[in-house]
């Protein structure tokens, strides 16, 4: 498994840290805009996390 | 007829349960004399979704006649509570919090509300909610169709959510207790924050047959008292296997805190820059009090570390494309755009676009995360940490903007074990233990999956030599 550096630690810790220091969107385009680049942060942050190919999706939780 | 002293609002289930076997009052008193308040206080703090009262003294009649024949059936008989909006409740009104759901009916009942009111529960009112529960996200504390959960500590302070009104009521003393659900702190942060006692059930544990989906792999019911042993007490009532809930574990539970494991066999992991540095400075003294109180039970105690892991990634993302999913009819259909909260109108639209690889891949280092737990919880039986790191913001505040402008700490410590914990499937309790700034600050206890009788009776002994848990709010 990779370890994570502090950075991304930190990073990770705050994922909004990026959006906190810009304005709140004021209109729905905006908003949404807002919402997509969200997402695109969270699957970036994702590809940068190796796998590997063994690694099944989570589907049931043991005791 | 005999009239309902003042302290029965804030009593335990076991002390309500001795009164109404005595007879010092009936079951029809008790329910008219909680409904009263639920009608008259709810609406002042946005907790009331809807009344039941008159099922609610029909189903008390019922148990009138139960207790005067001494058919005893659990010491949850006759305890007036409420549930969260998300659970339906036949032929009336399930709103979801939401207003395009606001007309919805079901002809079918949660099965957690069939399993309490079999038993004698009596339901007297559904409680307010975020509309959809949060959905992946949302700004401000006024998403809700009954607006923001207004705290009964200080009603210019949001009661947190997404079980807001569970929350308030359980604070208030509108119920003895409530139905909550979570999937990423929605019972944690309200109980936090409303100075309550709330337990997240390992997933699967509870049955959600009846209750809003949000997201399918995270979604969990669970009590919000105003004890440990209350939150023992519903639990034992509300788990166990159901075939209609296609995650159910088929697992029940007993509460047993007597036996479960000796105090000084159990080991408890922390991290001391959790309450030193991340926790708001004002809060630090009651933490490390807590801490203390933690020590003083004669566990076992050493530091721990939360695996490195994109927690908060991960999880935005797995709720993000189930709830798209869930709710792709509300969003083709533009009824969306009624929802109060623009964040959250954007969020749900956007998780339409997440590719299945992407999503596949969270739920793959899910996985991961699943097994870092286990080896982490193979060595220690119990996380400590914050439940939530600061006091219930201003109903006014961004929620998706800082509190303070503290830089963060260079170590992790056990920061995100909220999103963790759920990832992971984990029970929680979280307990309160202080104040600051005038608002009530808890710690939570995770442990392994169907672990709640340890975390019970870590809660309890911890509630034996506090009283924080008995404070009341200014009404």
């Amino acid at each position: 498994m990779k370890k994570l550096t502090r950075r991304e630690i930190a990073v990770s810790i705050s994922a909004s840290a990026v959006l906190l220091a810009q304005p709140l969107p004021t209109n729905p385009d905006e908003e949404l805009k807002a919402a997509k680049d969200l997402v695109q942060q969270n699957l970036q942050q994702l590809a940068k996390f190796p796998l590997p190919m063994s690694t099944e999706p989570a589907s049931h939780f043991k005791a | 007829m005999a009239s309902i002293p003042d302290d029965i609002f804030f009593a335990s289930i076991a002390e309500i349960n001795q009164k109404l076997k005595a007879k010092e009052f009936s079951v029809v008193e008790l329910t008219k004399a909680f409904c009263d308040r639920l009608e008259r206080l709810g609406p002042r703090y946005n907790a009331l979704a809807l009344s039941l009262r008159e099922p609610a003294l029909r189903a008390a009649k019922n148990v009138d006649g139960d207790i005067k024949r001494e058919r005893y059936r659990s010491p949850l008989q006759g305890i007036p509570f409420g549930a969260k909006d998300l659970l339906a409740y036949e032929k009336h009104p399930t709103t979801w919090g939401a207003r395009p759901y606001a007309g919805q009916v079901f002809d079918y009942n949660a099965t957690v509300l069939n399993k309490l009111t079999k038993i004698g529960g009596i339901l007297t009112g559904k409680l307010a909610m975020v509309e959809l529960a949060g959905g992946p996200s949302y700004r401000y504390a006024s998403a809700s169709l009954t607006g923001p959960g207004l705290n009964p500590w200080d009603r210019t302070r949001w009661s947190g959510g997404s079980s807001s009104g569970s929350g308030i009521a359980v604070a208030a003393g509108l119920v003895t207790f409530a139905l909550g659900s979570e999937t990423s702190g929605s019972i944690l942060t309200p109980s936090s924050f409303c100075g309550i006692t709330g337990l997240r059930p390992t997933y699967g544990l509870v049955s959600r047959y009846g209750a809003m989906a949000l997201s399918w792999t995270l979604d969990k019911i669970g009590p919000m008292c105003r004890s440990a042993e209350d939150c023992g007490l519903v639990l034992h009532e509300i788990a166990g296997s159901d075939a209609e809930d296609p995650a159910s574990a088929g697992k029940s539970f007993y509460f047993a805190p007597a036996f479960a494991r000796n105090l000084k066999d159990i080991k408890i992991g922390f991290a001391t820059v959790d309450f030193d540095e991340w926790a708001e400075p004002a809060a630090r003294p009651d933490f490390a009090k807590a801490l203390e109180t933690i020590r003083s039970l004669g566990v076992q105690v050493t530091e721990a570390k939360l695996p490195d892991y994109p927690y908060g990634p991960v999880i935005g993302t797995i709720i993000s494309a189930e709830a798209a999913a869930i709710f792709e009819p509300l969003i083709q259909s533009g009824r969306v755009n009624e929802l109060a909260d623009q964040k959250q109108i954007a969020g749900l639209k956007a998780g339409l676009e997440i590719p299945a690889k992407d999503y596949l891949k969270a739920m793959r280092i899910r996985s991961l995360i699943q097994k870092a737990f286990r080896d982490l919880l193979a060595d220690i039986d119990v996380l400590v940490a914050p439940s939530r790191l600061t006091p219930a913001p201003k109903i006014t505040q961004a929620l998706d903007r800082p509190a303070s402008d503290r830089p963060a700490p260079k170590e992790r410590g056990l920061t995100g074990l909220i999103p963790a914990g759920n990832l992971a499937g984990l029970p929680a309790l979280s307990l309160p233990c202080g104040f600051a700034d005038g608002m009530p600050m808890s710690i939570q206890l995770v442990g392994r999956p169907f672990s709640e009788n340890m975390l019970l009776s870590v809660g309890k002994a911890f509630q034996e030599r506090t009283e924080w848990h008995k404070r009341r709010p200014p009404i």
